[in-house]
């Protein structure tokens, strides 16, 4: 057995009251493709942070080449041999690309010059070995996800990254794009280095990984070759049980009128003004759960808004059981049937030093209903847990977060829901008790729009999917449709 | 207005924007960094003093500048030091030091020249023709060390800036500081020597201040530092721009004083003049310039 890359020896690290990662060890080796998978929460991000010198342990110690790493930083963890490619890119967006490579190891010429030809020459060397090709001088802010992960790897391989830890590499990427992203690692992994991706995506892990660890509430219970073992014993290892059956969805009902209609929305983006919902029209019908797919930043954000009353439509309107509610304020939309989650409960969701019961009834307040009474019955009728209206928010698990915020806004007389990311970072249990609280909604007749970036969600409730590349609604496909399918039309190009 | 055109308008309208350029050079330097500068005032100021200080003790005018220059360095350090490190909010931090150096250069002056305005008076340097020509009065703006030193600091910035380690380090902190501590870059370090520069080129303003007046007065910035801060938000952050906004500015000066002589309208709405196009000016910049992303950041969470 040739000596380990990297090995990680009963390690810990607590966070406030929460063990994020307990007494876990795992060996990783040059040449492979190691997975680390689990629940939210369970700890994967956390030790691969450790790992990388992003995190410092409380107990146990990291060993590259069975040398411990100190000190624990990411500077050392670099200098080492192990890169670091974060879930969110670490990079300045205002800068060239070429900048953005050779950012932090720059090589300098006379008077402290930076050298661009030197750096130019490192960049295609690393290209060419990869078989990509980046235009170096195009801004950061100019180009997409797929193309600014490449520049995160390419710049940790100039710095002569051996050891490659990508946390959630595949998150905000197509299917396509994904696939891409894989076989770029393999070829590295192929010329030697070791490569350890954190993903939730097992089907992932199953095609392209060699070997697979499962963290369950900060401990390793699973460590296997990916060979060795079937996607159920993984499903199985990272819940603690049995997988739950698949959710049921309503039955698609018969074509009725009213519901949420959208008629050539143009909307501005909200941070560089240009347009970010463009010439967008459809129409969800009452009992009718439709979704909205696509790359994250291409518009579903300002939809959104722009269906809340948060952000004006520059040109169309937004329509609610054949009402016009473009003009309308938030509230009145509110008074009319319109229910709103937006995708980031931290901001946008909840007041996180304020109790759960104060969070539960916000936007009720002064309805004339019994404060008490609504509190209790959103706390049951979600199972959130602990069931302490005083406890404040920020305390709660995100799962128990995500469903404060759809209780509050489902548990009421809805109309129209249109519901952004409902089950992000929430784990298996909670996301199925989500999805519920979404069937029931439709089958009381309410018009429901999902938008999410989780595909296999969509697929799995929706009775049609809407695809938006570039703010355009670019198909409608049944949930059905082949995966490939999806990932092609995410890219903006409709099948024939 | 055939004065306007006269090499006697161009003296003063250059002598006039050194003070604001090196001042609106400073703010480049530390926003750049990410680092909000509204102690710039504060620099000019202590530093006109320190380098009044520095030439009455030595004797030197060369001297005066190294002192105005260290003691308008620490002043900006200090800004670093408390919003950088100490991660005071840095308009905060800002105001404290304008008001320590506005009321802290006026207790030394009591201190030590026993006096309520003013300092005596110093030499300065005399270099270039004597004459009261326009054109020898060009020659002697021009030929000033200070301005010599202020139009330097212009021509290397942008080098130093856009072509250097140095510069794109501090691009990278004041851009996405938790991008450039993720690659090992020391962001608080490039912040803390960022407003060294920034200190140092500011300093120059403060400098020249004192030696064209050939003393220092009590409030002698009159608001400089904030009219530079405009100029810099006008030129996109960036440092040649700014330098030409100032010289703008300081045309509109050189116009005031210009009018003032000819009595035509009340010199207190004349001297209103360059304040008002600062506000025009900010109406019409405002949300089009596009400010370093990470201005005011931190690089990591917690401290």
């Amino acid at each position: 057995m040739p000596e380990p890359a990297l090995q990680l020896e009963h390690l810990s690290r607590r966070f406030g009251a929460v063990l994020a990662v307990s007494d876990a060890s795992a060996t990783f080796h040059y040449g492979k493709m190691h997975a680390l998978v689990g629940e939210n929460g369970a700890g994967k991000s956390t030790l691969l942070k450790l790992a990388g010198g992003a995190e410092k342990a409380d107990q146990g110690r990291v060993l590259i080449e069975g040398v411990p790493l100190a000190p624990p930083t990411p500077a050392e963890a670099i200098r080492r041999g192990v890169g670091f490619v974060y879930q969110h890119f670490m990079l300045v967006d205002a800068f060239s690309t070429l900048e953005n490579l050779c950012l932090g190891h720059e090589p300098v010429g006379r008077f402290g010059a930076l050298d661009e030809n030197q750096a130019r020459r490192q960049a295609q060397a690393v290209m060419s070995k990869l078989d990509l090709d980046l235009d170096l001088e195009a801004r950061v802010a100019e180009l997409g996800v797929g193309q600014r992960q490449h520049i995160e790897i390419i710049r940790i391989l100039i710095r002569g990254a051996k050891v490659i830890l990508l946390d959630e590499p595949t998150a905000v990427l197509t299917p396509g794009q994904a696939t891409h992203l894989y076989a770029t690692l393999r070829r590295m992994a192929d010329a030697g280095s070791c490569i350890v991706v954190v993903t939730h995506r097992l089907q992932e892990v199953r095609a392209h990984c060699d070997h697979v660890t499962v963290l369950r509430r900060g401990k390793v219970v699973l460590d296997t070759a990916t060979s060795a073992s079937t996607v159920a014993d993984w499903t199985r290892a990272i819940m603690g049980q049995e997988p739950p059956p698949p959710v049921q969805r309503p039955a698609r009902p018969e074509p009725v009128q009213g519901g949420l209609q959208l008629k050539s929305l143009r909307v501005e983006s909200t941070d560089k003004g240009h347009l970010a919902v463009q010439d967008v029209s459809f129409t969800v019908p009452r009992g009718t759960i439709v979704g909205i797919a696509g790359v994250e930043g291409n518009g579903q954000r300002e939809l959104v808004r722009a269906i809340a009353g948060l952000q004006p439509c520059n040109e169309g309107s937004v329509w609610l059981d054949g009402a016009d509610i473009s003009k309308m304020s938030v509230a009145a939309r509110r008074a009319a049937g319109l229910a709103v989650v937006h995708d980031d409960r931290h901001r946008e969701g909840l007041m996180l030093d304020v109790s759960v019961s104060d969070n539960l009834v916000l936007g009720d307040l002064g309805t004339g209903s019994d404060e008490v009474k609504t509190v209790a019955r959103r706390l049951g009728a979600y199972g959130i847990v602990p069931a302490d209206p005083s406890i404040r928010a920020r305390n709660l698990s995100g799962g128990n977060q995500q469903k404060v915020v759809m209780a509050r806004a489902l548990d009421r007389s809805v109309a129209v829901a249109v519901l952004a990311q409902p089950t992000r970072g929430v784990d298996l249990g909670a996301a199925r008790g989500i999805h519920e609280a979404i069937f029931q909604t439709a089958r009381q007749g309410a018009a429901v729009l999902v938008i999410s970036a989780d595909l296999a969600e969509l697929r799995a409730i929706c009775h049609e999917i809407i695809v938006i590349a570039r703010g355009k609604v670019v198909t409608t496909l049944p949930p059905d449709t082949a995966e490939e399918v999806f990932g092609q039309a995410m890219l903006g190009e409709a099948a024939p | 207005m055939s004065q306007l055109l006269t090499l006697t308008f161009v003296a003063e309208t250059i002598r006039l924007s050194i003070p604001f350029a090196c001042a609106a050079l400073a703010g480049v330097w530390s926003e750049r960094s990410g680092v909000v500068h509204i102690a710039l005032e504060g620099v000019l100021l202590s530093s006109a003093f320190g380098a009044v200080v520095a030439t009455l003790a030595s004797g030197s005018p060369a001297v005066g500048v190294l002192g105005g220059v260290l003691v308008g360095t620490l002043l900006s350090l200090l800004h670093g030091l408390l919003s950088a490190r100490f991660r005071v909010d840095a308009i905060v931090s800002g105001i404290a030091l304008n008001l320590l150096a506005a009321s802290g250069t006026r207790f030394l002056l009591r201190a030590w020249f026993d006096s309520a305005s003013n300092s005596p008076p110093i030499a300065g340097f005399h270099w270039g023709p004597t004459g009261s020509s326009g054109a020898a009065m060009l020659a002697r703006t021009l030929l000033d060390p200070v301005t010599l030193l202020a139009v330097l600091a212009v021509a290397v910035t942008p080098w130093v800036l856009f072509r250097t380690r140095f510069g794109l380090r501090v691009r990278a902190a004041g851009e996405n500081p938790v991008a450039a501590a993720s690659v090992g870059i020391p962001v608080v370090r490039v912040r803390l020597i960022a407003l060294c520069v920034s200190g140092a080129v500011g300093a120059l303003g403060g400098i020249h201040l004192a030696f064209d007046q050939h003393r220092f007065e009590s409030g002698m910035s009159g608001g400089r530092g904030f009219i530079a801060l405009a100029a810099v938000i006008l030129a996109g952050w960036r440092p040649v721009r700014a330098a030409l906004a100032c010289l703008v500015f300081a045309a509109l000066e050189a116009t005031q004083i210009l009018l003032q002589g000819q009595r035509k309208l009340p010199p207190e709405i004349l001297q209103m003049l360059p304040y008002l196009a600062t506000l025009v000016v900010l109406a019409l910049a405002a949300g089009k310039a596009r400010a370093p992303a990470g201005l005011g950041q931190h690089a990591t969470e917690e401290r």
